[in-house]
């Protein structure tokens, strides 16, 4: 076991951010990360009727707070390959936006978190920053694009972004969005 | 310098992994990286009634062939279980079961037993006294580790990965870590470097957004938020619950031993 004395937690320039929030990916680099072998990608959004909205809700367990589902036909040598919906998910204490690749079979291809917002209403405590980083600079060796900051604090439960999902997968039922 | 960021959600939390560079084999060496934990996830889930950890809670003392990862994780889970005498304790499965925290997949079950109870050889592993594993403290921080290997092997020279809060950076690259305090506010605990670091809360106020639950047969965990860093992830994940256990007075210390070191906002403890 190596010791723990050449571990260190060095101290940083302060950010101070009322939210934790980082985009990771627009709705198209999404697409592309998902179906890597699409051509292009038809923009198909669905304005749901209310009955429609009432059957999501019964086969998913899930309401269907919006009208207007983002929709695109992913298509590969003039075929679908695939549907990708944009979704979110708005609890609590987060806003999450992230897209769906469903198969034309009704198989999730892949599931990418396109921005993340969490809040917890606290902020930052500026006390702490100072009590550490008053008087220490750093030169970094690596600058981070922006310096969002990880956290690191209990782990927060992604069953809402997976109630979604399975909501995503019965729009793809009753809109009947196969070939 | 460009970076690449991606999240998914997996493990049952949200997982970051981003990297110093934003070009095709960045992108393929992390979609590689989730793959990987991707994998552990659904062979060292206690949720998956079908992962390798759920047949071999299911195998009634029967010796059962398992994966390479599930075999590393069980070593790993067996060898903190002896190494901190029971304050980190992977046959504590029965007793989360009673108590609702994990879900019931059939069949009798001990309230929680000792690392004695696993028996590992070869590619094998048995299961002794009914007891029921969980690596929900170790497995988070053992997926990391495996994804910043593959991110390695795939020739990316430094980045990170981010299971809910089990986090590991290597290279040079300097992270900027907040811990989420139980009042909702966000602290600065520093720039970490090649190390990692992982955080456990205890709190009485149930909140199914952060549904995580420490357990023990020995004591009751100390009520706040526990922070551990080391060099590898899955030791910084399976010490904080040794943390949040250990006697006020002997907690820094054993800590230490164990491979660890606490971080409070306050400053880090070796």
């Amino acid at each position: 076991m190596r010791s723990v004395h050449n571990l260190w937690l060095l101290p940083v320039a302060a950010i101070v951010s009322p939210v934790y929030a980082a985009d990771y990916l627009t709705a198209e680099q999404a697409q592309k990360v998902i179906f890597s072998d699409a051509q292009s990608f038809e923009a198909k959004p669905v304005n749901l009727t209310s009955d429609q909205k009432d059957k999501i809700k019964s086969l998913s367990g899930v309401r269907q707070r919006w009208d207007t589902q983002k929709i695109w036909r992913a298509v590969k040598e003039g075929k679908t390959a695939g549907w990708f919906v944009v979704d979110e998910v708005i609890g609590k204490h987060e806003f999450i936006t992230y897209g769906v690749g469903l198969t034309p079979e009704g198989h999730v291809v892949g599931v990418e978190i396109m921005s993340y917002r969490e809040s917890y209403g606290g902020g930052v405590r500026e006390a702490s920053w100072r009590k550490n980083f008053v008087g220490k600079t750093l030169v970094d060796p690596f600058k981070l694009d922006e310096d969002v900051p990880n956290i690191s604090g209990g782990t927060l439960s992604s069953r809402n972004v997976l109630d979604g999902v399975k909501r995503v997968l019965v729009i793809q039922k009753v809109l009947n969005l196969k070939e | 310098m460009a970076t690449l960021k991606r999240m998914r959600p997996l493990l049952g939390t949200f997982v970051e992994i981003g990297c110093g560079q934003s070009d095709n084999n960045a992108e393929q060496a992390v979609s590689l990286a989730f793959g990987v934990i991707e994998k552990i996830h659904y062979l060292l889930s206690f949720h998956e009634a079908t992962s390798d950890l759920t047949k071999l809670n299911q195998a009634k003392g029967e010796a059962l062939e398992v994966d390479a990862h599930t075999l590393r994780a069980m070593r790993l889970a067996r060898g903190m279980t002896i190494a901190s005498a029971g304050l980190f304790n992977c046959t504590l499965g029965g007793t989360m079961v009673r108590n609702h925290v994990l879900p019931n997949h059939g069949g009798a079950s001990a309230s929680s037993g000792s690392a004695n109870d696993i028996r590992i050889s070869g590619n094998k592993i048995k299961l002794l006294n009914s007891v029921k594993i969980t690596l929900d403290g170790i497995a988070k921080g053992y997926a990391v580790d495996c994804a910043i290997s593959t991110m390695k092997r795939c020739g990316l020279a430094a980045g990170w990965v981010n299971a809910g809060g089990d986090l590991r950076v290597y290279g040079d690259c300097v992270l900027p870590v907040q811990r989420r305090e139980l009042n909702g506010e966000y602290v600065a605990l520093g720039g970490m470097k090649n190390a990692a670091i992982a955080t456990s809360t205890v709190t009485t106020d149930y909140d199914d957004k952060f549904p995580g639950k420490i357990m023990s047969d020995l004591t009751t965990p100390y009520l706040g938020s526990w922070s551990v860093m080391a060099h590898m992830a899955w030791r910084a994940d399976a010490l904080t619950k040794v943390a949040c256990l250990a006697e006020a007075s002997q907690r820094e210390a054993l800590i230490a031993s164990l491979g660890g070191m606490i971080v409070t906002p306050q400053g880090v403890f070796h």
